[in-house]
């Protein structure tokens, strides 16, 4: 609940749809596990690497002048003490410049004193460069062009400048990622451990230049509260967003579903008669359909809204409900006090409102708190299918992309434990004050 | 349909075309064209295929075909054999979903009977509590999730089963049926934990209740030995309820089975839905769930006769 309370306040309904946008969560690592894995591994000296940003204003500047160009220096250093190599490392960067381009340069300062230069453009030959993500340049007023950039570790650049520094190494280096050559030791592919200094430089030949925005983004293996996922989305963000959506969707249909069931049961039941046995049937039609079977093909046919599917579960919700209230109601009916507030010439509605409905509130109370896991579950199987509502992440959507990801294979458990642990425990919390309502309603019926 | 008649036209035309004269003749494609079209609506107008669907004689032709379960052919699917019917299909794949899913009842009910019989007798320890407490927990936990969790567990940490459970040899192959029990120990372990906790609690709150009644306090006082009383009264007389369990437990995995078969990648009639559906083969969609639902009223039907059969007193009719 209080999860609920907070995302509902704080995260505005905008956010929810960056959930299925790659560039909102392009900064975050891919495939990081929950960052609390490090304390589970510190006595064994086997952390992973976590997940760092640095700002442009955490760089140590430094710059000088040649005859004829100027010479920018922004420096990062970054402390690597982990046991295994980071998953890659991205530089976004945007720069203004006039008519003259300048020149940029990424350097990597080793920790063994080792020097590799890993990217360098003259960005006269930008606009021919597409391959990296993000690439555009945009013409500003009075001949200020503005670029922004995006340098991953994957680029074909880096790779490229780092075969240069193979004899360095005393291993092969030709199919390795450029983050495990960058980190590695040279007499074995094992990471070294270190003060790593990575330069950003700018070459600029006149005044105009100036750098907007510098990022050094050293995506690591373990990240925040609950990892990430396979396209970088944070598992915590996607929790949180979940959460009102499967308590929405729990209430609604319970609350729905209860009420039908109590008044179509209590009609059934108080009736009698031919309209009470045709009733009954009414609601053997419905039980004896095989549900899971026909929510996929109705949400198949008819769309996936969120509305559609809370119908769908009352729909086929409700017919259980009223089996129990009709039982119950043919129950009370018969009793003394009922039967003599007939003959003292009470009408139907005022017998059933002043005598039946009261007696059957704990138990409608309780079969409402267990409605809503059920609700909860049907739904989160059939997002799991691949039939939920897209624009509404919700937990069984999770699960179902991990499932295409083969996350199960692949071993990010993490991103399978979170959601089901989620559902589960909502769906038990429920289950646990439904189980203690009936017991109550039980026993205030036998005193 | 209308689609498929098309190539069919089209493809006898053009097989003909040598030998038919008048077809000869035609030198303007225009007018081939015109024949084409004709022959098309002929065809579609005598198999009924212009009217809407609702229309009575369309509806009760393809009721009549499923009926007589002639099923028609699948689009895109074919049996090992190579066939495209959706009753071989179907026959095919039913013995991997009777393989895995009873068994795995059979031995969630067996396990109930057994265990939940001996907490009967030992009530208000911790294992009490504990059987209640993992009743409601499978409850809330999904089970195709824990099936995820389970192949995280032993495929990915432990490896030792595989984690898609199709077999790798082909049927018929020596060593196929014993490939086929490898594949399967996983699933049905999986199915089998998040069973066995709700049919033990279930078990003993059945034969509680009859254990309180008096004739077996009587056998008590008369001096018969607590266990011959619990196996040969307690349960017998608890056998329809054990029964109504087992059916519920049974008609409910069909349901169930589309989620964890898809998990698990088994090849049986739950995965045969799931890929039918993703691929929108209508005629095996019709097929299967006019199979499930089939199979459902059929297994309530056993189970209504087996429990008039052994408890007398439902079969007085009266309410």
């Amino acid at each position: 609940m209080g999860i609920t309370i907070y995302t509902v306040l704080y995260i505005p309904a905008k956010e929810r749809s960056e959930w299925n946008n790659p560039f909102f969560w392009i900064n975050y690592p891919k495939n990081a596990a929950p960052a609390w894995v490090n304390y589970f591994l510190m006595p064994f000296q086997q952390q992973l690497p976590e997940h760092e940003i640095y700002s442009k204003n955490e760089a140590i500047v430094s710059s000088y002048s040649e005859t004829d160009f100027k010479v920018d220096n922004h420096t990062f250093s970054y402390e690597f003490v982990y046991a295994q190599f980071p998953s890659g490392f991205s530089i976004p960067f945007s720069l203004e410049f006039g008519e003259i381009p300048p020149a940029v340069e990424i350097t990597v300062k080793r920790p063994d004193g080792l020097e590799f230069v890993i990217y360098y453009n003259s960005l006269d030959s930008v606009p021919s460069v597409q391959n990296d993500i993000g690439s555009q340049l945009s013409n500003a007023s009075n001949q200020q062009h503005e670029l922004s950039q995006r340098v991953f570790s994957s680029s074909k650049e880096v790779i490229d400048s780092l075969i240069e520094y193979a004899d360095l190494f005393n291993f092969s280096i030709s199919d390795l990622p450029a983050e495990k050559i960058i980190f590695s030791e040279t007499d074995s592919n094992i990471p070294l451990r270190g003060t790593y200094k990575f330069i950003f430089t700018t070459y600029s030949f006149d005044n105009d230049t100036i750098l907007k925005e510098l990022n050094l983004i050293i995506e690591g293996k373990v990240f925040g509260l609950l990892g990430t996922d396979e396209f970088r989305r944070d598992i915590t963000f996607g929790i949180m967003i979940g959460t009102p959506v499967a308590l929405l969707i729990g209430v609604a249909v319970a609350s729905t579903a209860t009420t039908i069931g109590l008044f179509y049961g209590l009609i059934a039941g108080y009736k009698g008669g031919k309209t009470g046995t045709l009733m009954v049937i009414i609601i053997d039609i419905f039980l004896s359909i095989p549900t899971m079977v026909l929510f996929i093909i109705l949400s198949l046919n008819f769309g996936s809204s969120l509305l559609f599917l809370i119908g769908l579960f009352v729909l086929f919700g409700w017919p259980g409900l009223a089996l129990i209230n009709r039982t119950f109601s043919v129950q009370i009916k018969n009793y003394p006090y009922v039967e003599a507030s007939k003959l003292m010439g009470e009408s139907d509605f005022k017998v059933v409102l002043r005598h039946i409905i009261p007696q059957l509130v704990p138990f409608t109370l309780a079969n409402f708190a267990l409605a809503v896991p059920a609700a909860i579950l049907a739904e989160a199987a059939l997002s799991f299918l691949g039939f939920g509502d897209p624009s509404f992440p919700t937990w069984g959507q999770m699960l179902q992309d991990a499932h295409f990801s083969s996350a199960e294979i692949l071993g990010y458990w993490w991103w399978i434990l979170a959601p089901g642990l989620m559902i589960s425990i909502t769906s038990m919390a429920f289950i646990l004050i439904g189980r203690s309502l009936e017991y109550r309603a039980k026993l205030s019926k036998k005193q | 349909m209308v689609d498929n008649i098309r190539i069919q036209v089209t493809n006898s035309l053009s097989d003909s075309i040598s030998e038919n004269q008048r077809l000869n003749q035609l030198q303007d494609s225009q007018e081939r064209q015109s024949i084409i079209e004709k022959q098309i609506s002929i065809q579609t107008k005598s198999l009924g295929l212009d009217e809407p669907w609702y229309s009575p004689k369309k509806i009760s032709n393809s009721l009549l075909q499923i009926a007589t379960l002639n099923l028609g052919n699948s689009r895109f699917f074919t049996t090992n054999d190579g066939s495209s019917s959706v009753n071989e299909l179907i026959i095919e794949k039913l013995p991997n979903t009777i393989l895995l899913f009873t068994t795995s009842s059979i031995t969630v009910i067996v396990i109930g009977i057994i265990l939940g019989s001996y907490l009967a007798k030992r009530e208000g320890k911790i294992s009490d509590k504990l059987v209640a407490g993992l009743a409601s927990a499978s409850l809330s936990v999904p089970p195709w999730w824990f099936s995820m969790i389970m192949i995280v567990l032993f495929s990915y940490l432990l490896q030792i089963f595989p984690a898609r459970s199709t077999p790798l040899i082909s049927p018929g192959a020596p060593g196929y049926f014993g490939d086929l029990l490898y594949h399967m120990t996983l699933p049905f372990i999986t199915m089998v934990i998040i069973g066995f906790a709700s049919s033990v609690y279930y078990t003993k709150y059945i034969v509680l209740r009859v254990i309180e009644e008096d004739y077996i306090k009587t056998l008590g006082i008369i001096g018969l030995p607590s266990r011959k009383i619990l196996f040969k009264h307690a349960l017998k007389n608890a056998g329809p309820q054990l029964m109504t369990m087992l059916g519920i437990g049974l008609t409910a995995t069909l349901g169930g089975s589309i989620l964890i078969e898809e998990i698990f990648d088994w090849p049986g009639m739950g995965n045969l839905f799931y890929n039918a559906v993703i691929q929108n083969d209508s005629p095996l969609i019709i097929g299967l769930v006019y199979f499930f639902t089939l199979l459902y009223l059929l297994t309530r039907l056993v189970l209504d006769l087996t429990l008039s059969f052994l408890d007398p007193r439902i079969r007085t009719g009266d309410e």
